[in-house]
């Protein structure tokens, strides 16, 4: 079956191994030796690492070992047509107002689904598969940058099974004025299966865009999502996650981004729905005077179990990070922020600060809020605030003295609660989906 | 309208101080409730509003012929109870127009009548807004954040106005008020005062029942009722001071 593993393997990888064999026949003759020999490297190093264990930073907060005792292997590619329940969802998902759109169903494009027209000149937009035909070097370039540290096995998984996902490549100095909007959807034919999806987003010097992704889905499926952005000097991007996946799914969203001289990010994520929820982002702060703003919310409840980290390094100097995370947990749900900050040595007048406020409602919910600062230079400005609390007391009462009923009143809190953090994201239309989307989610969970 | 017999409240930590209040409201009446500072005004009010924090030891109030003190809060405010704050609430990220249609479609919905939309709504509001003389911008902000003092109290009128009470209580909504304010929020209270309805005022100055004419005025100290009489009690009050009420009661 597949060629001599010569290399230690964790038994929890050894299904995924025997399914990278089973599938390397199909993959022959359709894909680059170059990709082919990325994906046996990554996968050695998946074999090699196994999943995480709790003792590792990055993962004490999530339980992983319904994964990992019942293996949630790469689904393959689907046939048939658009089902209603796919459109339906899209209806959903879809901003309300014109953008490129691009599709995924069960981590492949539908082409039906998206609207590619009318991009200006200078942008490129499609899928990963189409990329690594039409863009190698891009991609290529991509890959290599990418640390596959112990800290990171499922990017490494990723890298070994991702079977598609999208690539935005702008030309320097190109404005995208229109949102671009990447939809993720799962029809629940991966049943039990895991999707794995690859994205890049690549801004020249100088380049702006906003692009936001939503993930959502029906059933029981393991979504293992790997981005990385990459802007040039002066480039502006904005991008926004939300994550609405289906009550039974797992998430693991993987995001990396390098930031040239100038450059400003500017990420929001949200993370509303799905049984096991995890977004990390790390920003390498490469080029002096870089912007990064880093926000994000999640809204848990039964449950559920969500993980927001962030990494920042801050390589050069006059740098800037701006974080504010905002965590609501109710029922039995579990969530967790870990938020760094990394000053290395010589990347003077860094300035950075983070607060992470949260809200645990009931006496069965928790969250974690663990910041951690690390600062080798001396010139630098840095601080950060945590608060765990309860609803306000005082606010509900007033507006149940209103007539508001008490269930109401507490949702209408939450939401104010959540909508100081959206009122961050700089795109409108984007903010305004953001909004209308948690508001419906409050609506339909009766805590 | 508004039964209180022997009412006794006290706080967590067993300080009483509500200690006996008897006190009866009757539709289309406003009385005014004066007394020094810490007698228990605004607990009462706030005990009559259904708020936590406080146990009622002793006594019974009922309302509309039901008892009180078993519903809870957001439900007395739909059966028509409104209770002006002393110090409004501030709550960030909830939008003033927002709260009001919300509020006020709560209780259209308690009593069968069909929600405002938003536009329904607005025509309503305006209306209100410009007999109050209030600026609609109070409406795009979020509820009571960075509003001056006046305008906390423009806000709590104004939404007197909007829900229209059965019994309103009003803890000295005229403090900090500058004099065209203060006839202001007197002209609010006016507009709601008719037979069906019943106004009580807790104030520490004569000069509000210059524009509102109360039928009763009661003196609270140290959380019993020490005296009750017409309007003149108050003129009494203004000039010699709340000694002479407690030695002459
Ligand atoms: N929740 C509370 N916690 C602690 N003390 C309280 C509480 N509520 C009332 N008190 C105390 O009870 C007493 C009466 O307070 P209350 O606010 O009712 O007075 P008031 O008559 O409204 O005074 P003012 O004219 O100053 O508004 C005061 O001593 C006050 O400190
Ligand atoms: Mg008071």
């Amino acid at each position: 079956m597949n060629a001599v593993v010569d290399f230690p393997v964790r038994p929890e990888a050894r299904p995924y191994l025997e399914a990278f064999g089973r599938d390397s026949l199909a993959r022959a003759g359709r894909e680059p030796d170059w990709l082919t020999g990325y994906r046996k490297g990554s996968l050695a190093r998946f074999a090699e690492f196994g999943f995480p264990s709790r003792r590792s930073e990055a993962w004490r907060y999530l339980d992983l070992r319904a994964l990992e005792q019942r293996p949630m292997l790469p689904a393959g590619a689907q046939r048939g047509g658009i089902s209603a329940q796919i459109r339906a969802q899209l209806a959903e998902m879809a901003l309300g107002r014109p953008a490129y759109r691009l599709v995924l169903v069960d981590g492949r494009l539908a082409p039906a689904l998206s609207a590619l027209e009318g991009l200006p000149p200078g942008v490129w937009l499609g899928s990963m598969a189409a990329a690594i035909t039409e863009r190698p070097e891009l991609v290529r370039a991509g890959f290599e940058a990418l640390s596959l540290d112990a800290a990171r096995p499922f990017a490494a998984l990723n890298t070994a099974f991702f079977a598609d996902g999208f690539v935005l490549d702008i030309e320097p100095g190109v404005v995208v004025e229109r949102p671009v909007e990447i939809i993720h959807l799962s029809s629940g034919a991966a049943q039990g299966g895991s999707l794995h999806t690859r994205g890049l987003i690549a801004a020249g010097e100088r380049a702006r865009a906003s692009v936001i992704e939503s993930f959502a889905g029906a059933g029981h499926y393991w979504r293992n999502d790997v981005i990385e952005l990459n802007l040039a000097a002066g480039a502006e991007l904005t991008r926004v996650a939300l994550i609405e996946e289906a009550a039974e799914a797992w998430h693991f969203g993987e995001m990396l981004a390098t930031l040239g001289a100038g450059a400003s990010l500017s990420s929001f994520v949200m993370l509303l729905a799905g049984r096991t929820v995890r977004h990390e982002t790390t920003v390498r702060s490469e080029g002096e005077a870089s912007r990064c703003e880093l926000n994000g919310a999640f809204l848990l409840s039964g449950r559920q179990e969500a993980n927001i980290l962030t990494t920042v390094e801050h390589a050069a100097a006059g740098g800037e990070t701006r974080e504010v995370f905002k965590g609501v947990a109710t029922g039995r749900a579990h969530g967790a922020f870990q938020g760094r900050i990394t000053v290395r040595p010589g990347a003077q007048r860094v300035d950075a600060h983070q607060l992470s406020r949260n809200l645990v409602l009931g006496p069965h919910a928790s969250i974690d809020t663990k910041p951690e600062l690390e600062i080798c230079a001396d010139d630098v400005k840095c601080s950060h605030g945590a608060a765990v609390g309860d609803l306000d007391e005082a606010a509900l009462f007033y507006l149940r003295a209103r007539g508001i009923p008490d269930e109401q009143a507490r949702r209408m809190l939450i939401e104010a609660f959540v909508r100081e953090a959206v009122e961050l994201v700089g795109t409108p239309l984007m903010r305004e989906h953001l909004l209308q989307r948690i508001s419906r989610r409050l609506a339909s969970s009766e805590e | 309208m508004l039964e209180v017999t022997n009412l006794h409240a006290r706080l967590n930590d067993g300080r009483e101080i509500l200690r006996g209040i008897d006190l009866s409201v009757k539709a289309g009446e406003v009385h005014a409730i004066m007394g020094p500072n810490g007698s228990g005004k605004s607990t009462l009010a706030a005990v009559l509003a259904g708020r936590e924090g406080y146990e009622v030891s002793e006594g019974s109030v009922s309302y509309l012929g039901r008892d009180l003190l078993v519903m809870p809060a957001d439900e007395r405010a739909r059966e028509g109870l409104f209770l002006a704050f002393q110090y409004p609430i501030e709550i960030p990220g909830v939008n003033n127009m927002y709260f009001l249609r919300t509020a006020l479609n709560a209780q259209r919905r308690h009593r069968g009548e069909p929600e405002l939309d938003a536009g329904q709504f607005l025509r309503i509001v305006r209306a209100r807004l410009k007999l109050l003389d209030i600026g609609e911008d109070l409406l795009q902000r979020a509820v009571n954040v960075g509003f001056s003092g006046g305008e906390k109290k423009r806000n709590e009128i104004l939404q007197m106005a909007m829900l229209e009470p059965r019994l309103a209580i009003l803890d000295e909504t005229d403090s900090g008020l500058d004099i065209d304010a203060l006839k202001l929020v007197a002209r609010g209270v006016n507009e709601q005062r008719s037979p069906e309805r019943a106004i009580v005022v807790i104030t520490h100055y004569q000069r509000l029942l210059d524009y509102v004419e109360p039928d009763r005025v009661h003196v609270l100290q140290r959380g019993r009722i020490i005296q009750s009489g017409d309007k003149a009690l108050a003129v009494e009050l203004e000039r010699r001071g709340y000694g002479a009420a407690e030695e002459a009661a």
